[in-house]
């Protein structure tokens, strides 16, 4: 089987998608010729033409919310931001239009929203954030965050399959960081479920997007000293409380790790729930490893402290082992 | 009363608009007039909550555009177009149901006043962000052009929401993509208690739209249900033969104030008292009828054929059961997670 990177595996899920269902489209800024900005959809104008890769004005708000539109008549649309940022541009179509409408009037509105997000490319306050946080919590949308080149076919799959509008938060520094063996094109990730990318029984680490790599890095820099179990998020909402108390059950330690701000991302919504359900599990206080309460910022020294980083991940997970 | 309705001026005197046409609007109009007027009643007794929120003086433009679309057409209506909704199929009783909270409402209790829609007749539901809905339907338009079909889908922009970033991104996209949208700017003077004028420089719509992001424009006294259903006819089969989208701007005057609570006060009321006299769209649509020949007595049967129809739908509304708590989840997902 050949190798594909992680941006490989989401060109091939649309491809696919595109390939089996007539109602799949994509959309989005300069995603035609140019193959967006990232070169995620590099050839598909080719393959399926004009109609159904279709390059929009600079409209963010306007073409998600046509995603919407569309979707009402039946379609599968996928809309593609240039970058996460821009969500916020769409921000109130998602949650006015895309949130609320099948719970209203039972119209199923099967949108996927594609969003690069994340930092460590240098792209500073408006192009490396993680936004996640801002849908954590909605209900009637599903967010999801591929951490590893299985993931991001097969949840993008699951997504495109799905009734709900997904929010799907695909890492650029993973684009072509990850490589694994070409995902079978009947790979499906369940939406809402969670996976153990690392089994262990010393500490739990809940990670998601590009943190489940440093996790998994971390996991085996510690390797001589503890077992740490990698718990991948996948879908940060609606989280999979059972296997997060289920792996806490196991190792009675838990590390959240994220990119985002300790602020906002999925850390919240996972420490309430631990909090709440795994208390008499715990064998130390919750640790939370996240960007400072900052944006991201641009120069190479900044970044590079703001974003956890492998060290850091190692460092503390010994101190919650010493707990 | 012989006075006022002497003062009234007729509809248009078109030949293409037929005396069913009219009949068929006369029926649309009073409706929504005296389903708005009984659930302003019910709103002073404290038996509907929320707001009440009313599109007098303007029911012939929702009217006009429910009635101008074809039955395979979608439209996302707003909360001055009641009529819009009662041309694609809704009921009076389900229009009650929804006001009154109804367990078996369009939106299930989910949502009050004008904010449902019907998935079975294609109308999407209004959302009170207005200006999201513009998007939305330059979408449905876009799956029509994809699949080849030749459909239509109609919404409606008020003065206020032209002001809004998601009109121009509509507008915008509609007319590059070359989408069969139809716009229908709802030019009623006001937007809660902010005039036009405080809205924008050019205060024409049709002008906006035609000179701003190339999309036909007509101009249209909006009072006028025969005149307005003559624009929006000729609209809808521009954009269904391939033409791209189309505007029509229908003016009126917004007689009530935005919302229950709010009694038009900062209202030019010498304006408000000629345009109710003038040009109020259901009884310019009677004086048209008398044109038509229909005697006092046969206008006098169709308002109490609409007033009985009113009765008989809030009637059945009332006796609809309450919403079930246990059902708020219900619909947060349409698929259930694994």
């Amino acid at each position: 089987m050949a190798e594909v990177t992680y941006l490989e595996a989401i060109r091939t899920a649309m491809a696919d998608a595109m390939r089996d269902d007539e109602r799949v489209f994509l959309m989005g800024e300069d995603v035609g010729h140019f193959g967006g900005p990232f070169g995620v959809s590099k050839g598909l104008l080719d393959e399926f033409g004009a109609e159904r890769v279709i390059d929009t004005p600079i409209a963010e708000e306007g073409f998600v919310g046509a995603a919407f539109g569309a979707a009402w008549m039946g379609e599968r649309p996928i809309a593609e931001l240039q970058f996460a940022d821009f969500i916020s541009c769409a921000f109130d179509s998602i949650v006015t239009v895309g949130a609320k409408t099948h719970w209203r009037s039972g119209i199923k509105l099967p949108v996927v929203i594609r969003s690069p997000f994340g930092g460590g490319v240098r792209g500073g306050p408006f192009h490396a954030s993680c936004p996640e946080g801002f849908f954590i919590g909605t209900a009637g949308l599903k967010v999801v965050c591929p951490g590893s080149v299985e993931d991001a076919y097969g949840l993008l799959r699951s997504a495109i399959e799905d009734d709900d509008p997904v929010l799907y938060f695909e890492h650029k520094a993973l684009y072509r960081r990850l490589k694994a063996e070409a995902p079978e094109s009947t790979l499906r990730t369940p939406i809402g479920r969670a996976c153990i990318a690392r089994p262990g029984s010393d500490v739990t680490v809940v990670a998601y997007g590009a943190m489940v790599d440093i996790a998994l890095r971390a996991a085996g820099a510690l390797e001589s000293e503890a077992s740490v179990e990698v718990l991948d998020l996948r879908t940060v909402w609606p989280l999979d409380g059972e296997a997060i108390l289920a792996s806490l059950a196991r190792t009675s330690r838990v590390c959240v790790l994220q990119e985002a701000s300790s602020s906002i991302g999925a850390a919240g919504a996972v420490l309430s729930l631990i909090a709440r359900e795994g208390f008499e599990l715990l064998d130390a206080p919750p640790l939370l490893i996240a960007a400072p309460i900052a944006p991201v910022p641009f120069a190479p020294e900044l970044e590079d402290a703001y974003i956890p980083s492998v060290e850091r991940v190692v460092e503390e997970l010994r101190r919650l082992g010493g707990y | 009363m012989a006075t006022e309705r002497a003062a009234t001026i007729p509809c248009d005197d078109s030949s293409e608009v037929t005396r069913e046409d009219r009949l068929a609007l006369f029926r649309l109009v009073l409706l929504h007039r005296l389903i708005e007027e009984r659930v302003g009643l019910l709103y002073r007794q404290g038996r509907v909550s929320g707001s009440v929120y009313t599109g007098r003086g303007q029911e012939a433009v929702g009217a006009a555009a429910g009635y101008a679309l074809g039955p395979d057409d979608v439209c996302a209506p707003l909360n001055r177009e009641l009529a819009c909704h009662l041309a694609r199929g809704v009921t009076p009783t389900e229009a009650f149901r929804n006001f009154l909270g109804k367990g078996d409402s369009p939106t299930r209790g989910r949502d009050g006043n004008m904010h449902f829609g019907a998935r079975e007749h294609g109308v999407f539901p209004l959302v009170s962000m207005l200006g999201d809905l513009c998007p939305v339907v330059v979408g449905a338009a876009l799956a029509f052009k994809r699949r080849r079909e030749p459909r239509v889908a109609l919404t409606f922009c008020g003065d206020g929401a032209m002001s809004t970033g998601d009109v121009h991104e509509g507008l915008n996209l509609a007319a590059v993509l070359k989408v069969p949208a139809v716009f229908v700017l709802q030019s009623n003077g006001w937007a809660y208690s902010t005039p036009t004028s405080r809205q924008m420089m050019n205060t024409c719509l049709a002008d906006r739209v035609e000179g701003g992001w190339g999309i036909p424009a007509a101009r249209v006294d909006g009072s006028d249900a025969v005149l307005t259903l003559v624009e929006l006819r000729a609209a809808v089969e521009r954009a269904r033969s391939g033409a791209g989208p189309q505007a029509v701007e229908a003016v009126t005057l917004r007689l009530d104030g935005h919302a229950a609570h709010d009694d038009g006060s900062y209202m030019d009321q010498a304006e408000r008292t000629e345009y109710a006299e003038k040009r109020d769209p259901v009884e310019r649509l009677a004086a048209r009828l008398r044109l038509d020949g229909l005697s006092e007595g046969e206008l006098e049967a169709l308002r109490t054929a609409a007033a009985d129809e009113v009765s008989a739908g809030l009637q059945e509304a009332e006796a609809s059961p309450a919403p079930d708590p246990a059902t708020i989840l219900d619909g947060v997902y349409a698929t259930k997670l694994t």
